[in-house]
């Protein structure tokens, strides 16, 4: 039997579809759709290609991703040529979810995070966008690297701070000065997963390279993993396990093997600074704005996708860009009391403390093994009561950033936030009860750390109280100008327990 | 970007009425669209054994069968990492 394939052929190492599964909040998706969009830039014309799939395959819903995709949901099997077709035309790819096979292959290297104020933040050291553009065009598809031991995630920060959340990438790339040069040095191995060796924060190797050899070092790192990375056993398949066994300078002697030249020492500072680009800025091109939307949980629906690429049509330049915190920037804004004008009126107020910008949560109703209320429902929930409780000047000056994710595999980020949320199931009596572990003093940056372990199985209903009192406290005692990471890093956990124990504020 | 040869979909003809597709490899929605197309092509009572690694297409595989009609016969494991999905076609 002779079998045309064609059609189907030219996807093949470009486009696929993952698994939707919560077998206890059947959501009736089989299939979600993660499109890439590289540094997350896309102009208007593209969103509105993607709104326009949203609403003919997705219920009409997308969600903005901590990598910068666009995920959908609900997508049916035989739909999807006519989607990649789509996709193609629109000039994007996917992910290509090979973790559904269960050992250690067929992994890819996922959407390259980039600064989503590259090229219009002020005082940038470098913009990231020739690096983003020139591995994108490498590995998108390429057949030598869609059997990695397992996923591979790069990020590009160059404005000096911690926008890509770099600490939980498996190759970091970040812009710093030496001397009177600029270039990148680069953090490998990190990852907020359980997987073997579980959360780890990916350790700078102290090195400087040019903008021009950063492409190669990327290149030859993906090489190293795919070429050792642990093959016989799935959960130590990720690169920081390789990391964690072969250790920094060992991957550095093999980086320099393969590159074929010595590697510039570089011992400064990595990051300048925690956050950025929340709220409305102005650009390094005078007269211009960059409006960041804050999405809060990063779902939309198409009629307000349609809605934000229309302002950008009209008072920006015709492009967007997503953020690595699930919200969605318009730049190049020329009048922009009057795009705050009709985002407030859309629903997207930006006033307030940068909370709104500083918060996800993972799709955890549709892969998740947890019930409602699900982290995207929790951030909305913890962020409207945390505004209505405290004053914007407390809540900015806390710096929070509140991360929630449905399960232990932690999509989310949780370990890596002030609060960090990690959904779980427990058994009370017949019946099973929605909880959540919390996490505290997470963050990246210049002190970048994991969050501890401070409280187990906080049942989901008493969430808000918990954080409400803790808050409280930090308000109570804080030193003067000591952030809410800060505050939780000086506090041994046993205190910490203490604190959530009622405040009056 | 084409099917390397060792990932070509193989389908083999076991005798007069019968068939085997190998969408080992794959990742979803490719084995599905492979599965179902040789079902078109072939006749009433016709059986097709698929062998498939990627566990979202073994489960997506049967339901999308049994949606079209046709019957699945037996899914069960040929090896610690793949399933025989064994399906008789159903012309109405």
């Amino acid at each position: 039997m002779k079998l045309f394939v064609d059609d189907i052929e030219r996807f093949l190492g470009r486009y696929s579809i993952g698994r939707d599964s919560n077998p206890i909040d059947v959501t009736g998706s089989l299939h979600f759709l993660r499109i890439k969009v590289p540094g997350g830039l896309l102009t208007t014309e593209q969103f509105r290609g993607i709104a326009d799939l949203v609403g003919r395959y997705g219920r009409e819903r997308a969600e903005v991703t901590d990598r910068q995709d666009i995920q959908m949901h609900w997508i049916q099997a035989e739909d999807t040529l006519d989607i990649f077709s789509t996709m193609e035309s629109l000039g994007f790819t996917t992910d290509m979810c090979g973790q559904g096979f269960s050992g250690a292959k067929y992994g890819d290297v996922r959407n390259i995070v980039c600064c989503p104020a590259s090229g219009i933040v002020k005082e940038e050291i470098l913009d990231g966008r020739p690096l983003l553009t020139s591995l994108t065009g490498h590995f998108s598809g390429n057949q030598d690297f869609l059997d990695l031991p397992r996923k591979f995630k790069i990020s590009i920060s160059g404005c000096g701070a911690d926008c890509t959340r770099a600490y939980i990438n498996d190759l970091s790339f970040v812009a710093v000065r030496m001397g009177e040069d600029r270039g990148f040095t680069f953090l490998v191995g990190g990852s907020a997963g359980v997987s073997l060796p579980g959360p780890r924060l990916a350790k700078p190797t102290g090195v400087f390279v040019k903008p021009d050899e950063a492409f190669d070092v990327a290149v030859a790192t993906v090489e190293i993993y795919k070429d050792h990375g642990n093959r016989e056993s799935k959960a130590k398949a990720r690169f920081k396990w390789l990391i964690e066994t072969w250790g920094v300078s060992k991957y550095v002697v093999a980086l320099e093997e393969k590159l074929g030249w010595a590697l510039e020492r570089y011992d400064g500072p990595i990051f300048e600074r925690r956050n950025a680009h929340e709220g409305v800025q102005p650009q390094s091109q005078e007269g211009s704005w960059c409006v960041n939307v804050p999405l809060v949980g990063g779902r939309l629906s198409r009629r307000e996708m349609e809605a934000i690429a229309s302002l950008a049509d009209e008072y920006g330049s015709g492009e967007l860009r997503l953020t690595p915190t699930q919200s969605i920037i318009i730049p190049n804004v020329k009048r922009k009391a009057m795009v705050l004008k009709r985002l407030a009126r859309m629903g997207f107020p930006l006033h307030g403390s940068s909370l709104r910008w500083n918060c996800m949560g993972c799709a955890s109703d549709f892969c998740g093994k947890t019930s409602s209320p699900h982290a995207k429902e929790v951030v909305v929930d913890v962020v409207n009561h945390l505004e209505s409780s405290f004053s914007d000047e407390l809540l900015e000056g806390a710096g929070l950033r509140i991360h929630v994710s449905g399960c232990f595999n932690d999509c989310g980020a949780a370990s890596v936030a002030d609060i960090g949320l990690i959904g779980k199931q427990i058994r009370e009596g017949d019946e099973m009860k929605q909880v959540y572990n919390v996490f505290l003093g997470g963050c990246g940056g210049p002190e970048p750390s994991l969050g501890r372990l401070v409280e187990e199985n906080v049942p989901t209903s008493e969430l808000k109280q918990w954080i409400e009192s803790l808050l409280g406290n930090y308000d109570k005692r804080r030193k003067p100008l000591e952030s809410f990471g800060e505050f939780c890093r000086r506090h041994a956990t046993h205190e910490l327990k203490t604190l959530t124990k009622g405040a009056e504020h | 970007m084409k099917i390397a040869q060792e990932q070509r979909p193989h389908i083999r003809k076991i005798n007069e009425h019968c068939y085997e597709i190998d969408v080992r490899g794959l990742v979803c929605p490719y084995p599905q669209l492979l599965v179902m197309r040789v079902l078109a092509n072939l006749s009433s009572d016709d059986i097709l054994e698929v062998l498939v690694d990627n566990p979202p297409s073994a489960r997506d595989i049967p339901k999308a069968v049994g949606d079209s009609g046709h019957r699945v016969l037996d899914t069960s494991r040929s090896d610690a990492s793949a399933w025989r999905i064994v399906i008789q076609t159903e012309r109405q």
